[in-house]
């Protein structure tokens, strides 16, 4: 029963979701343009609707993020900089970048992977492995 | 401030409990029988093996005041063990199950004892002193999946289970005849099997549910590294998640109010501490650990992760390979119990001890800040 209600309600903002990442990506282009791809990424990843269960919501999100973790070059940088309430989020996001096998995808987020790994430790990958409400 | 002793027992223990003048210990080394060792002087002698059990032995515990040791194993039974003479003379309790006993608990009046299983679960036993034989009771509704551990509230009555289906519960064992009725707890609570609270703070396998002394605070680990504290769970529920930065917990034990001591993967136990607002937040590690977190974590570890970022062009390869085996601290592999060690006179606890998959019993000492 609380299953079927949850995704009601899911369904009915599904509308409101779209917008907001539809949103968020015309503010990342604008934050690319000035080179500031940390804020980019932390717009991206802030306000993502983990718990809805919609794909097309969960794509659109994951287009975003994609666009701005491929615009990181520094990233020590954005790894200090970012928030530890956004750690898992991120590595949730890694892992769905690391399955699509395209190649530049991959390398680059190996490369934040590893810096992410060290920073927040294994507890985070296992949060994101084992998170099967919260999913990306 | 450490490990005081570390004694390599068996090649794996599946748990362990100390005598109640901390003389000896009894643990299961991760077969069918449950083997008693004293302390003379500097060695440990094999006193007792107790054989009764068909499959592992997943629980014990040894009651303080009444000396009565209680076994439960894979094989859906329990024992409760007397000492009688220099014998151990076995008790079968009939739990009526139909899947494994996974843990049990000596109740704090020790006149009950709960044993969670795989049956989705929970048994109380109590003493029967007209038949001379321990009685099972079922709780039966409520929990989804396997019961992982069970803990008495100090009041004898409230009982705390931690599931595979990732909640915390807290059920009421009242139990007419065995609990006397206190004036505190409203009758409404008092039915036997009554659900009390239902934790849903964790969406992974929940372990090692522990009430703190005073029995105000519940805390229990998740299998997603993270570990919650609930105050007040009868009345007002306040929770707070803490997520782990390494690998998750099995077991918890509380020190005192303020204080827990976190075992598990990490093979290194963890201190929790609560500032004076009740915000609990991880402390430090007890063990010396190898290496500093941001460079290679045990060799293993590395050589995988080595393996992983090696095959990207941009990244230099790791080519530190360091020996495996120890990874400098008193456990080698996870641990898996932990169990406290209180000294005569003492009202907050200090010592306490843990046994683990690589087979060792370390005892380990801490200075609590009043």
């Amino acid at each position: 029963m609380a299953a079927e209600e949850e995704y009601l309600e899911a369904e009915e903002n599904l509308e409101a979701i779209i917008t907001r990442i539809e949103h968020k990506s015309r503010k990342i282009e604008t934050l690319l343009k000035q080179s500031k791809p940390v804020d980019a990424l932390k717009t991206a990843l802030e306000g993502s609707a983990l718990k809805t269960r919609d794909e097309r919501c969960k794509s659109a999100n994951w287009i975003v993020v994609h666009r701005a973790v491929m615009a990181i070059k520094d990233v020590d940088g954005m790894i200090s900089s970012l928030d530890p309430e956004y750690y898992d989020i991120l590595m949730k996001y890694l892992y769905r970048g690391l399955a699509t096998g395209d190649r530049p995808t991959c390398d680059q987020c190996l490369r934040i992977h590893e810096k992410l790994t060290e920073k927040a430790g294994l507890g985070c990958i296992l949060r994101s492995l084992s998170d099967t409400v919260n999913t990306v | 401030m450490a490990a005081v002793a570390v004694h390599q027992f068996a090649e794996c223990i599946t748990c362990h409990a100390w005598s109640p003048d901390q003389s000896m210990v009894a643990f299961c080394p991760n077969n069918s029988e449950v083997h008693i060792y004293k302390l003379f002087g500097e060695k440990w002698e094999k006193m007792h093996v107790l054989s009764k059990h068909d499959q592992i032995v997943c629980g014990i515990d040894w009651s303080l005041k009444s000396n009565k040791l209680v076994t439960v194993s894979h094989d859906r039974n329990s024992y409760v063990w007397s000492q009688e003479g220099t014998e151990w003379v076995p008790t079968l309790v009939i739990l009526r199950l139909n899947r494994a006993a996974l843990c049990v608990q000596w109740s704090p009046k020790e006149n009950k004892f709960a044993v969670g299983s795989g049956a989705k679960s929970i048994c109380i036993c109590y003493y029967e002193q007209e038949n001379n034989w321990w009685v099972s009771k079922l709780i039966r509704k409520r929990h989804e999946s396997s019961v992982t551990n069970v803990a008495w509230h100090p009041d004898n009555i409230l009982l705390a289970t931690t599931s595979t289906d990732g909640k915390c519960r807290v059920f009421s064992t009242y139990i007419k005849g065995v609990d006397s009725k206190e004036s505190e707890s409203s009758s409404s609570d008092l039915k036997f099997g009554e659900q009390i609270a239902q934790l849903d703070l964790s969406v992974t396998w929940a372990f090692g549910v522990r009430w703190s002394p005073s029995g105000s605070i519940l805390a229990y680990a998740g299998h997603n590294s993270m570990i919650h504290f609930i105050d007040d769970v009868k009345s007002n529920p306040s929770a707070q998640s803490i997520p782990l930065r390494d690998l998750p917990l099995r077991d918890l034990l509380f020190l005192s109010d303020r204080v827990v001591v976190g075992v598990g993967f990490d093979c290194n136990p963890m201190i929790f501490t609560a500032d004076d607002t009740g915000l609990w937040s991880f402390t430090k590690f007890l063990d010396q650990r190898k290496a500093a977190p941001s460079s290679s974590r045990g060799s293993q570890l590395s050589e995988a992760f080595g393996k992983l970022y090696g095959t990207s062009k941009q990244v230099p390869s790791n080519d530190t390979v360091e020996p495996s085996k120890t990874r400098g601290g008193a456990h080698e592999n996870c641990i898996t119990c932990i169990v406290p060690l209180w000294k005569r006179g003492n009202t907050t606890l200090c010592r306490f001890s843990t046994s683990g998959l690589d087979g060792k019993v370390v005892i380990w000492e801490l200075d609590i800040p009043k």
